[in-house]
């Protein structure tokens, strides 16, 4: 599987949305996702939340992705909607991971995935500046979202090696494998972490002056609309 | 080492990384939760993996304030995956205290290393929140149209209130486990390659 794990976008135009906004979307998507129950008014706040990362994946063109996040969340729905309230025991358990696995966590990753998509780092920085965060936590921030995909490329390579050299799966039993995945991971990260302070010393940051940018950060209209869409599910989520 | 007690660049980019080291092994651990009777389990099973990459990161800690980052960006991870406000509260407290013992032994004491991330996995605790005090019926009422009534009936068997001192004490008692293990691991593999 080659799946294509950027989070930041690199370069390019301006965001679809502001990365307030889009965070606020994220927060809204997975609270409601993950926490919410699937009867009364909850429902329908889910069908948003289902929607808007649909829409962002619309929005960034990627068309496969769109159908595939459609036929998944179909799937979902009806796994916990109907399939859910006529089976039981065991095969219930396995409707209810399934689906529960889904229609959970997979709408606020893919929300997160759009947000970072289309976000730039300068403008995730800039937009917090904005918000007087200080820098000693949006630099942790910015370079752990950074680094998810960089974990998760660097473990790809390492048990792909493992599957050459022939020592993966559960021979060696469970504390075994773990200490053969973690530890290289471990390391790599330590060496990366390096490199990428090196990187960050030669772009300047961490001088005592105030860093400038070149990025437009503000709301628009489509901001506003979203803003007051979000307030509404997250408010009604909270109230009832 | 840098005499000066202001965070660099250097270090803040060193917690952001582990920091997303720590919480992809810990989201990957807290899979093992949908197991009904392992879910109550996960305060304890948690700490004891996530010790591992925590001991990592405290051999780049030298610096007041790093693991209070580190736990407050924890926190607010938490938060975004829908547990209630307070876990960011426990994290912060949980990352000071941790702190404060680091601190007490100069950042380069093992024991206070060990003691520190008990300390610091308590910060966990907040994902068993929803299951007590307050918030216990309605999760669980918000749980049953989720999960099904079995899980649910097994779930709430499993925790009456004072289960959450127990969780407490586990959680403490499987950070200091993963602390014990993580100071192996480093002993065994990044003392040798000079990392550590």
């Amino acid at each position: 599987m080659q799946a294509q794990v950027d989070t930041f976008r690199i370069t390019g135009e301006r965001s679809i949305l502001d990365p307030r906004v889009g965070m606020l979307a994220i927060l809204t998507v997975s609270a409601v996702m993950i926490g919410g129950s699937i009867t009364g008014i909850d429902f329908w706040l889910r069908l948003v939340c289902c929607v808007l990362p649909l829409l962002g994946l619309v929005a960034l063109r990627r068309w496969r992705f769109a159908v595939v996040y459609a036929a998944l969340y179909a799937f979902a729905l009806m796994m916990e909607g109907a399939v859910f309230q006529l089976t039981s025991g065991a095969f219930n358990m396995v409707v209810m991971i399934l689906g529960g696995l889904i229609s959970r966590f997979f709408a606020p990753v893919v929300m997160g995935y759009c947000v970072m998509q289309s976000t730039t780092v300068a403008e995730f920085i800039a937009a917090m500046e904005r918000m007087h965060v200080p820098s000693a936590v949006t630099i942790p921030l910015s370079v752990m979202f950074r680094f998810f995909p960089t974990i998760a490329e660097e473990n790809g390579a390492i048990t792909e090696a493992m599957r050459m050299r022939q020592v993966s799966g559960m021979r060696r039993g469970l504390v075994k494998r773990m200490e053969y995945e973690l530890v290289p991971v471990m390391m790599s990260t330590v060496r990366i972490s390096d490199e990428l302070s090196q990187a960050a010393l030669t772009k300047g940051l961490g001088g005592d002056t105030r860093r400038t940018h070149i990025c437009e950060v503000g709301f628009r209209a489509r901001d506003y609309v979203l803003l007051v869409l979000l307030s509404a599910v997250l408010v009604l989520f909270v109230v009832t | 080492m840098n005499e000066s007690n202001k965070l660099t660049i250097k270090d803040l980019i060193n917690i952001g990384v582990f920091t997303a080291l720590y919480f992809v092994v810990f989201f990957v651990v807290s899979f093992v939760g949908y197991v009904p009777i392992l879910m109550v389990l996960l305060p304890f099973i948690c700490p004891i993996v996530a010790g591992i990459p925590y001991m990592l990161f405290l051999t780049r800690v030298r610096k007041f304030g790093m693991v209070l980052i580190m736990a407050l960006i924890l926190g607010l991870l938490e938060l975004v995956m829908g547990r209630p406000w307070p876990v960011v509260l426990i994290a912060i407290a949980a990352g000071l205290c941790a702190e404060l013992i680091l601190k007490a032994g100069q950042y380069k004491s093992v024991k206070s290393c060990v003691l520190s991330s008990g300390v610091f996995s308590l910060w966990m605790i907040g994902m068993a929140l929803p299951l007590f005090f307050g918030y216990r019926d309605s999760y669980l009422a918000g749980l049953v149209s989720g999960y099904g009534q079995a899980y649910v009936d097994t779930l709430a068997s499993l925790t009456p209130d004072w289960a959450f001192f127990a969780l407490i004490a586990l959680c403490f008692v499987g950070g200091i486990i993963g602390g014990l293990v993580g100071s192996a691991v480093l002993k065994k593999h990044f003392k040798k390659a000079g990392m550590a």
